[in-house]
């Protein structure tokens, strides 16, 4: 039965024709006339316009509320806006986090498509970020502004412990960048927790990921920011050499550590004396230490992954097409999978597509080793950082972690001392 | 100037230059026309597979069933509408190929009859486009209605497509209709 269908759907593909003429236009003698369908039109481009302006626009007055006004009022109030019109009503497509894969699918092959809407949207976070740091994460990017929205308190997670967590999403963007570059799938957009809380449906397995998470982000602060988002790693690099660096306040600290409580992402840094001095020597010596462990640990993530990139490829729809027909070949009394069954149908080549295939793999080595080296680079890269001891006299912010929410601005008995002269003046 | 500032400052200006660069040479990538941006399923590669119903990203895909009535033969016996080897040709719902009665049909004058598809019911699982196909004029084709398409950055449906029936198309093709005399 399977053959005779496979067959019969073989005839269908040869002449688009034989499908057609089945049976002959009929002649009409009451004067029928054929009706009118008008199809839903595609949504207009402007829409595309209105998100890049207010993309700038929503991160442009959180830079003057973080930076004029320190206040987290205009920024919570860009919290609702973005959830509002980038979450729920634009649901949340193109986001910054996943046109990433865009841009690098761009810039692999010549051939897509890349708007300049999409590529605005890419670019436009990263430079703010170079200028002014994550002001994006504050309350423009509809994943962070939710999980804002909903955080109340504050559980600190040990140092030990975020530090570790803090390199999953470079290994999340590592293999994103794997996967867009081998035209493979776009995996943020497929494991995206909230993007199935903006359009009301989704995956169970992801929506149940994001309706957790979001129950966690009222107890930890923005746990996809900090533990997940590729896009805020690749923000927090830019980000840390920012041109301007955010204060909690102007009047100089008084060494309170209300801010360092009230931080939600643990970007405070407190101030740190060492009551003994350690020897120059030894911390030298460390430093060598990781200094030469980061190459060490950069081919090494890259022999590892790349060791893998047979079983990654797998991922590509043509490779995994393949692996299917030689099962199916291997054992043939097997149930023809969908994608078996089809390619037969269409006549598909098997040489061809071995050919094919070993093209997706001959590239699948080269990324993955490039996604092994960046993963092995980071953690090297963090080692090396956590070696370094500075002296801090005050409470300072970590450029690289802090996403620009405005809560230390109000902990700050000094902000507040401002506030309420301010207040005297008006009255 | 000591010495981490002035790491600070080379790293900043590496990383603005790099951010700078890249962009410069995106941007030349990056195109203003409005190119192919919309998803569409090309009608002559879709198999019916039935994927289009369960792998939306919604949960009434987006993809339906329409109508050329210009292909159509206008049959009594249509396979789209009636299940194959059915007894009787009632509307009884064992007797139907939609399962969720989104066909209907109107008598116009002997032998034929007009078919009609509500998209409000259409799940796009192609049982009535499989059954037109394969033994009528192939009149019923699955398209993405394009009003409830998300246009997600990658179609989940596309994904999974056995027979890459779905690609980017643009503005002008937002539909590939069978609509022809």
């Amino acid at each position: 039965m399977r053959k005779i269908l496979a067959i019969l759907m073989g005839i269908l593909y040869c002449g688009k024709t034989l499908a057609v003429a089945r049976f002959p236009k009929p002649d009409f003698t009451s004067g029928y006339q054929y009706p009118d369908i008008v199809h839903g039109a595609p949504y207009e481009l402007l829409w595309n316009i209105l998100d890049v302006v207010l993309l700038f626009g929503m991160m442009a007055l959180v830079v003057w509320a973080a930076y004029r006004k320190r206040g987290r009022a205009i920024i919570l109030s860009m919290s609702v806006v973005s959830v509002l019109y980038f979450g729920f009503f634009r649901s949340g497509c193109v986001c910054s986090v996943g046109s990433i894969q865009n841009v690098v699918t761009a810039a692999v092959d010549s051939n897509y498509h890349l708007p300049w809407y999409v590529l605005l949207v890419f670019l436009l976070p990263i430079v703010f970020a170079l200028l002014f740091g994550r002001v994006f994460c504050a309350g423009v990017c509809p994943l962070g502004a939710l999980q804002e929205l909903v955080n109340v308190r504050n559980f600190r997670l040990s140092r030990a412990v975020s530090a570790t967590l803090s390199v999953i999403p470079w290994i999340y963007l590592a293999f994103t960048i794997l996967y867009a570059a081998t035209r493979s799938q776009f995996l943020v957009c497929r494991l995206d927790p909230f993007i199935g809380i903006f359009r009301l449906s989704g995956d169970l397995g992801v929506m149940s990921f994001g309706i957790v998470l979001l129950v966690m982000s009222v107890f930890v602060g923005r746990p996809f920011c900090q533990f997940l988002c590729p896009y805020g790693a690749l923000l927090s690099v830019f980000s840390a050499l920012s041109w301007k660096k955010l204060e909690i306040t102007e009047k100089g600290c008084i060494n309170c550590a209300l801010c360092g409580v009230s931080c939600p992402v643990d970007a405070i840094r407190a101030p740190q004396r060492s009551k003994t001095k350690e020897m120059r020597r030894k911390g030298v010596n460390r430093v060598i230490l990781f200094a030469v462990l980061l190459p060490v640990l950069t081919l090494t993530g890259g022999l590892l992954v790349s060791g893998q990139s047979d079983s990654l490829s797998l991922a590509h729809k043509d490779v995994y097409l393949y692996e299917l027909l030689r099962q199916q070949e291997a054992n043939p009394d097997m149930e023809e999978p969908l994608e078996v069954e089809t390619f037969h149908a269409m006549g598909g080549n098997m040489e061809e597509l071995k050919g094919k295939v070993e093209g997706i793999r001959g590239e699948y080595k080269t990324y993955a080793w490039l996604a092994g080296a960046l993963i092995g680079f980071v953690i090297g890269f963090k080692l090396l950082k956590l070696s370094l001891k500075r002296g801090r006299k005050t409470y300072e912010i970590d450029m690289a972690r802090c996403t620009v929410c405005g809560k230390c601005f109000n902990y700050c008995p000094q902000n507040l001392k401002k506030l309420k002269k301010d207040e005297k003046t008006i009255s | 100037m000591d010495r981490r500032d002035f790491l600070r400052t080379c790293s900043a200006v590496v990383a603005g230059g790099v951010a700078l660069a890249s962009g410069g040479l995106l941007a030349a990538r990056a195109s203003t026309k409005e190119g192919e941006v919309f998803w569409q399923i090309d009608p002559y590669k879709c198999t019916q597979c039935g994927r289009c119903e369960t792998d939306c990203v919604l949960t009434v895909s987006a993809v339906k069933c329409f109508h050329a009535n210009k292909v159509c033969g206008y049959c009594d016996l249509c396979g789209g509408y009636y299940r194959p080897n059915v007894k009787e040709l009632n509307t009884a719902a064992e007797n139907m190929m939609c399962p969720t009665g989104a066909i209907s049909r109107e008598f116009v004058e002997e032998p034929y009859f007009e078919y009609t598809i509500d998209e409000a019911l259409c799940t796009g699982c192609g049982k009535c486009v499989k059954g037109c196909t394969s033994f009528g004029n192939g009149s019923l084709f699955l398209q993405i209605d394009q009003e409830r398409c998300q246009q997600c950055n990658e179609c989940a449906i596309a994904r999974v497509c056995p027979s890459d029936a779905i690609q980017r198309v643009s503005d002008e093709n937002a539909y590939k209709l069978k609509d022809h005399a």
